[in-house]
């Protein structure tokens, strides 16, 4: 397979000269998605460790243990978000909004995390949630054997960066996403992590001809930390209403220019 | 205020009337005439009405076996209205009915208000002037599910495919913006007179109609080409959208005797109206390459991959493996130009939306897709389903609309919109009130 590609690239660079690079660049991110592959593996196991130990605490009845593990649960799901979000239908039964039902909370087809958190929050109870709690386990472990099966496209991979820009920007900053435990901040760090993570992969393939373009989302994503720094609590983070305007203007402009700058890396990386 | 006076008299050559209203607009701001250039020379404030002269010749007819505006070319400027019904009986709907056909059949053909005592409020909102053009509109009367499902005499005359829309695995469905009694499509060259059109009605049935939600859209005016071919606008995602529109045949949009409906609805249609978002700025962070396979479709020309202008039709069956045009591209998986996906054409006809700024501060923007169908299920909802996980909906929530019977029209002056229903209900039941 390898030699056949680099046959292929070799072919292509007596061919087209300089469009080989592409090629190039694709066998470069061998290394780099092998890595990340590692790093979704053990979000995985965390995840699968975490949900159980989360949905044992909703199953016993024990509100304020469910409560306590909620947040922490959700990072290393949404650390891999883009990868999850390959297996559209588990994604939506894994972390679906209520908005994503005409009926919202009231529907009961609403499943997943956010049920449970509607639960555990607005109705300070698990009355009712033993069924969507262990639907929620199933579904993480559906999903861990998928994604341990699949060979992760490189361009969704690299993608991912981007992509977990673009769901913060669209529909995460607002705080609309924990509406109910405000755990929203717990939510970004993790997103944050899992872009970073990706950035980082390949920064050492474009770190040379791309220098500007390095350092300026290096110094965004440090912003980004430097900013959430500010609001850590213990392990985790403070709620989302004790967000400042200010710092949540700041959060948003370092994840617009993110979106945009990161929306360039595949190509950077001759990835179409 | 026009230095050209509009013709008093109807022109009643569709085709070369939409033409020329559609050109109108376009020409007057791309190529100024004579005229024009030195009236601007003359006087010019920043606040002077942009000039056009669609007036009273820019007129479709109101009476005739199908309502206007399915068939009728889509002008510049779209609403769609929805209402509660507050009738509980024939006759309250028959007098809704009457009531709103006398207001279309002003609003669509043009009037003059009257002039009241000044103590009284103005009997029109004023706000296209004295006199009322009608600016191309067209009104466009259909009824939900829901106006049959909450009628024990309305019931057995329901539409046999009118349901209530339930969601697709992507939508995200706001109550609010959703479902209705009746809705009403205008469509006019300016936005203006959608507005002045809506106002006119929930000024004149504030006792028979509640208004729940409305949605206005637009789409770009672009001249003809040279040789008179008018390209299909453009979407909001910059493509163009309804180059493979079927022709308006009858088979497609009318059902007629052959289909099994009752009797009341032949010559009508069943209208799908879907509010769908678009997520503009992460469609605007997406390579160009992987936005054209995600549609099949050239970008700035529309063409699909195997030809050069949006005319010329995507060739599947040289291309099993969707090598050319991916098995998951939108247009493909919308329309795979089958013999057995002939019956699911859809007249499409949708405008652009744009509505401020989401709680996350992106852009609420996206199409306020509108179609038309003899069948329903066979159109808009397999057509829907064969789209349900394909690649676009990451740049895309459907968050409102539902599902409507236009009914026939109104044959001529005297007859209403409506009235083979309310025929039909009557002789349904035993004491006709």
């Amino acid at each position: 397979m390898k030699a056949k590609h680099l046959l292929a690239a070799a072919a292509l660079a007596v061919l087209f000269g300089g469009q080989a690079r592409a090629e190039d660049a694709t066998l470069d991110l061998v290394g780099p998605i092998a890595d990340y592959k590692i790093y979704v593996s053990e979000n995985l196991q965390k995840l699968v460790s975490d949900t159980q130990a989360f949905t044992d605490a909703v199953k016993a009845g024990d509100v304020e243990k469910a409560k306590s593990l909620f947040a922490p649960t959700r990072m290393s799901y949404e650390a891999i978000e883009p990868i999850a979000e390959l297996f559209g239908d588990l994604d939506a039964s894994i972390d679906s909004r209520a908005d994503d039902y005409e009926a919202a909370e009231k529907d009961p087809a609403f499943p997943g995390f956010h049920r449970l958190e509607y639960g555990l929050w607005e109705q300070n109870s698990t009355e009712g949630l033993a069924p969507i709690a262990d639907k929620l386990m199933a579904d993480v472990n559906e999903l861990n054997g998928l994604i341990t099966n699949l060979t992760l496209p490189p361009e969704k991979v690299v993608g991912g960066a981007a992509a977990l820009m673009e769901e913060v920007a669209a529909t995460k900053i607002s705080g609309e996403e924990d509406r109910y435990s405000h755990t929203d901040l717990w939510d970004f760090k993790a997103n944050f992590d899992g872009s970073q993570k990706i950035f980082e992969l390949v920064r050492p393939l474009i770190e040379q001809k791309e220098g500007d373009f390095v350092k300026k989302v290096a110094d965004n994503f440090a912003t980004v930390d430097t900013t959430l720094a500010k609001y850590k609590d213990g392990e985790g983070y403070q709620l989302y209403d004790k967000l400042s305007e200010e710092d949540r203007k700041v959060l948003a402009t370092a994840v617009n220019t993110l979106a945009e700058d990161l929306s360039t890396l595949r190509a950077k990386l001759g990835l179409s | 205020m026009s230095r050209h006076p509009a013709p008093k008299q109807p022109v009643d050559n569709t085709r070369r009337r939409l033409l020329l209203g559609a050109g109108a607009a376009a020409g007057s701001v791309l190529v100024p005439g004579a005229a024009q250039a030195e009236a601007a020379a003359a006087r010019h404030h920043v606040t002077d009405a942009p000039t056009g002269d669609a007036s009273f010749a820019d007129r479709w007819p109101f009476y005739g076996e199908h309502q206007q505006g399915v068939t009728t070319p889509r002008p510049a400027s779209g609403m769609i209205a929805s209402f509660d019904v507050l009738a509980q009986t024939p006759g309250d709907l028959e007098a809704l009915f009457r009531g709103l056909t006398e207001r279309l059949v002003f609003l669509t053909q043009g009037w003059t208000p009257p002039e009241l005592d000044p103590k009284l409020p103005p009997p029109d909102s004023g706000i296209l002037g004295p006199v009322v053009a009608p600016d191309n509109l067209t009104a466009t009367v259909s009824l939900g599910s829901s106006l049959f499902d909450d009628r024990d005499w309305l019931k057995p005359l329901k539409p046999k495919k009118l349901q209530r829309m339930t969601k697709f695995p992507n939508d995200a469905l706001d109550a609010g913006i959703c479902h209705g009694d009746l809705v009403l499509q205008f469509c006019a060259n300016r936005p203006d007179t959608t507005i002045h059109a809506l106002r006119d009605v929930l000024k004149s049935m504030p006792d028979k109609l509640l208004l729940r939600w409305k949605q206005e859209g637009t789409v770009p005016v672009i001249p003809p080409n040279p040789d008179g071919r008018v390209e299909s606008a453009r979407n909001l995602l910059g493509f163009r959208d309804g180059s493979a529109n079927p022709d308006s045949g009858d088979s497609i949009v009318w059902v007629g005797e052959a289909h099994d409906e009752p009797a009341w609805a032949v010559g009508g249609t069943y209208q799908a109206v879907r509010i769908v978002r678009n997520f503009v700025e992460r469609w605007d962070r997406t390579p160009l390459g992987e936005q054209e396979r995600i549609m099949g479709r050239r970008k700035p020309s529309g063409a699909p991959f195997n030809g050069h202008t949006e005319f010329d039709e995507p060739d599947y069956t040289k291309d099993p493996d969707g090598k050319v045009t991916a098995h998951d591209a939108h247009i493909r998986l919308a329309n795979p130009r089958t013999a057995e996906s002939r019956k699911n054409l859809i007249l499409r006809r949708p405008f652009n939306y744009s509505n401020g700024v989401t709680k996350s501060g992106q852009l609420e923007q996206g199409l306020l897709f509108i179609c038309y169908q003899a069948d329903l299920e066979a159109g808009f909802i397999t057509v829907q389903r064969r789209l349900n996980g394909e690649p676009l909906e990451e740049y895309l929530k459907p968050i409102g609309g539902g599902y409507f019977y236009v009914p026939p029209g109104a044959l001529s002056p005297g007859d209403y919109v409506g009235r083979t229903l309310i025929e039909a209900a009557r002789e349904g039941k035993a004491s006709p009130t």
